[in-house]
């Protein structure tokens, strides 16, 4: 009978200790880190490891080499991907790349399988003639891209391409699984408005009415808006100009040049934006690829093209907040492409240092991950664009012609859940998950704050005071600070009034006294000398206090 | 009134009687330099204390792990001495009858309420919140003014000056202090590159010498 226990006690030790092993994950090839309060890169937790990445023998592109294949193009057509500069994942859930270099588009689904290989658009309703930025005029391949850059497929599965060298956004839907038919085309607005030559449209993307908002990166008011028709509408969300010395300098000068140095000084124009995204509200993002601009880096606007992206007051800057020089070169974040997750997630993608930075819908920093070295896996070259689905996050890389896959880890996972209750204001429920967080982690920075938060809710003021004080977020600290004064004095306050009052009527007893002569002056000297005497025993065992504890509290 | 009074009770009289006090420590001829030196020393332990001490939503500097005391020496000490050494220098062209000594002793004794202000003002951010800290804010202020108001006083009983001709000198000893400091600084990188001038070649002849 006792055997048995024995026996079965340590089966259950062995196999509790198995599962503790099988807990333990892969370890990345690079050190994730976070920001603190003082914008210092700490080590932290990796939020997303690399599961998978996707190259086209993955996805099965020999086939369009095939004759005996649905998705046979020709006998020379290239297999790999080349220079890849965007993606898209549908509503549906499928994957649309934009296979630049080989002017085609690729589709497959979440597990990449090959769905269509779009090489042939027919449809086109006439020849059109556009201008380049050096004035000559060429024809419009019009059956086929020519570099395309950017697409957008709204949920009945119509794609909007940004055909950059035809110099239009092509609207079609698939036919076959190599081909798909034009339904319109959107072509350089012919209006004054428009000042620039060509339209070499980058990115492109569809609001929920249809509306068309073009990227051309010679154009700087903005995003052009076309209606559904197919009509220009005008110029939406523009950035604003960086304040810089120089800006302000030509101001000043503006002032009191003549017309003519006027008209010599440099003008000042905002940066157009690189990239854009659109959340299931409505709500575009877009974001802006200039190294270190910290004017409308990141912007959330409304359909009216106003910026309403909530800023706490040290955290506009986005990316890494400052630039490295390594060996000659600087590296300078480059933000390059924007992706909003179903749950409010904003994901930026760095050019530069290959790393994914991820927010939460008012910014605060969450998680980075990614990074540059390409020869590794989860490493990248050129990344060019990211796309959220589920909880997965997808890299895709134009050199490597590849895809990588990141997906989220336990870690990552307490971030989301906690973070989302947080930002309902549920602070209490948040209250464990932000726990676990900090286990893992004891410096990230949101946990602390939520803690803080939970803690204040809780009424438990000196907890709260503790946590924002490791937060060094001082407005919190202030708020619990005062609840827990409030407290104390509404739990002591008679005895507070008391002491007072007696300490009056001390004082005035004895100025009656001394007046009436009734106590010498030499007896009130050796009181005041115990009194030091007393001051100077409690500062000495304050000084030790001191010394044993380091600084206080 | 008993003008016969200890050194630290004189202190405690310049403060209490700002138009009256210095004309009276200057008749007396009273005043120490010991006690000038001390208090110019709680002038730079005010200043460290204010840095890294504090209620937290108050001085959240403070909480931080880095703390250079080199600025605040210069702050409290330097800013002291050249004051001093700036004051005299001018006021002995300007007719002035007080001499370095008296300069130092009546400067460091008008630092007093400055010195408390920032002391108490600190002590008691550890009770107010961010709404209250007006209350901090004045006995910053009030101690602040409280000096500035014994400081020309000082100057004027020292120097012997009507009221007008302290504002100004006054000002040109900030004037001549900035010069200093701007001259020290120089001095300094000069001497810098001199030492690094003379490193150089001593590593070079090490280089020489042993290969």
């Amino acid at each position: 009978m006792k055997l048995k226990r024995i026996i079965a006690v340590l089966i259950a030790a062995a196999l509790s200790l198995t599962f503790m092993c099988a807990t333990v994950s892969a370890v990345d090839p690079y050190t994730t880190y976070n920001y603190d309060a003082w914008w210092n890169a700490i080590p932290s937790q990796a939020g997303y490891e690399v599961i998978q990445t996707v190259t086209y023998r993955d996805i099965g592109l020999e086939r369009v080499r095939d004759p005996s294949s649905e998705f046979f193009i020709s006998e020379t057509e290239n297999v790999n991907f080349s220079d890849m500069k965007d993606f898209f994942i549908s509503p549906k859930g499928e994957m649309y790349i934009v296979d630049t270099g080989n002017n085609r588009i690729v589709k497959t689904d979440m597990d990449f399988n090959l769905l269509a290989v779009y090489k042939n658009f027919p449809g086109s309703t006439s020849k059109h003639i556009v201008v380049d930025d050096q004035g000559n005029e060429m024809e419009v391949d019009a059956d086929n891209l020519k570099a395309p850059y950017g697409i957008f497929v709204d949920e009945d599965d119509v794609m909007y391409i940004a055909d950059r060298d035809n110099q239009r956004i092509v609207k079609c839907v698939g036919e076959t699984a190599t081909s798909a038919r034009i339904l319109q085309e959107y072509y350089k607005p012919e209006t004054p408005l428009y000042e620039s030559q060509s339209f070499y449209c980058t990115k492109v993307l569809v609001d929920s009415a249809k509306n068309v908002y073009v990227i051309c990166p010679a154009v700087n008011k903005g995003a052009i808006m076309f209606s559904d028709s197919g009509s220009f509408v005008g110029f939406y969300g523009a950035n604003r100009v960086e304040v810089t010395a120089e800006v302000i300098r030509n101001k000043l000068w503006r002032k009191i040049a003549s017309e003519e140095q006027i008209a010599s000084l440099t003008k000042s124009t905002p940066v157009e934006y690189a990239n854009f995204d659109i959340d299931d509200e409505g709500f575009i993002y877009t974001v802006t690829e200039v190294a270190n601009a910290s004017t409308d880096a990141v912007k959330k606007m409304n359909p009216a093209g106003y910026n309403i992206l909530e800023r706490t007051a040290d955290n506009n800057q986005f990316g890494d907040q400052i630039s490295v020089t390594y060996n000659g070169t600087t590296y300078a974040t480059r933000l390059t492409d924007i992706a909003v997750s179903d749950d409010h997630f904003i994901n930026i993608l760095d050019y530069t240092s290959g790393r994914v930075f991820q927010y939460d819908e008012r910014c605060n920093q969450l998680l980075i991950f990614g990074f540059d070295q390409e020869e590794q896996r989860g490493g990248f070259s050129n990344p060019n664009a990211i796309e959220t689905w589920g909880d997965n996050i997808y890299v895709l890389d134009g050199r490597n012609a590849d895809i990588t896959v990141f997906g989220m880890t336990e870690f990552g996972s307490y971030v989301h859940r906690a973070i989302a209750l947080h930002n309902q204001g549920l602070y209490e429920e948040a209250y464990d998950l932000w726990k676990e967080v900090l286990k893992r982690d004891g410096s990230f920075y949101m946990g602390l704050v939520g803690v803080s938060k939970a803690l204040y809710n809780q009424d438990d003021y000196k907890g709260a005071m503790k946590y924002s004080k490791l937060a060094f977020y001082s407005d919190e600290y202030d708020k619990a600070f005062e609840a827990n004064r409030q407290e104390g004095l509404r739990n002591n306050f008679t005895l507070y009034v008391v002491v007072i009052i007696i300490l009056v009527v001390i004082y005035f007893v004895i100025k009656i006294l001394q007046k009436k002569g009734k106590i010498p002056r030499r007896l009130i000297a050796t009181g005041v000398g115990k009194i030091a005497d007393g001051c100077k025993n409690l500062a000495v065992s304050v000084v030790d206090k001191v010394k044993k504890g380091g600084k206080g509290k | 009134m008993i003008y016969d009074m200890k050194p630290w009770a004189w202190v405690k009289h310049v403060i209490f009687h700002p138009t009256e006090g210095f004309e009276d420590m200057r008749w007396k001829k009273a005043g120490s330099l010991k006690i000038a030196f001390f208090i110019v020393f709680l002038l730079f332990a005010s200043q460290v204390f204010s840095s890294r001490y504090g209620g937290f939503a108050f001085n959240p500097r403070g909480y931080s792990d880095v703390f250079n005391i080199v600025p605040i020496l210069v702050q409290s000490v330097a800013y002291y001495a050249t004051w001093v050494v700036a004051n005299w220098s001018l006021c002995t062209l300007f007719d002035g009858e007080g001499n370095m000594r008296r300069v130092a002793i009546y400067s460091a004794y008008a630092l007093v309420p400055f010195i408390i202000g920032n002391f108490l003002s600190t002590a008691i951010s550890y009770f107010l919140t961010l709404d209250e800290s007006i209350w901090y804010t004045a006995i910053y202020q009030i101690g602040l003014w409280w000096s500035v108001i014994l400081m020309i006083f000082g100057m004027k009983a020292c120097h012997q000056y009507n009221f007008t001709v302290t504002i100004v000198t006054m000002i040109f000893t900030v004037v001549g202090m900035l010069i200093i400091l701007i001259l020290l600084a120089l001095i300094m990188s000069l001497f810098q590159q001199v030492y690094v001038f003379f490193a150089t070649i001593y590593t070079e002849i090490l280089y020489r010498v042993r290969s």
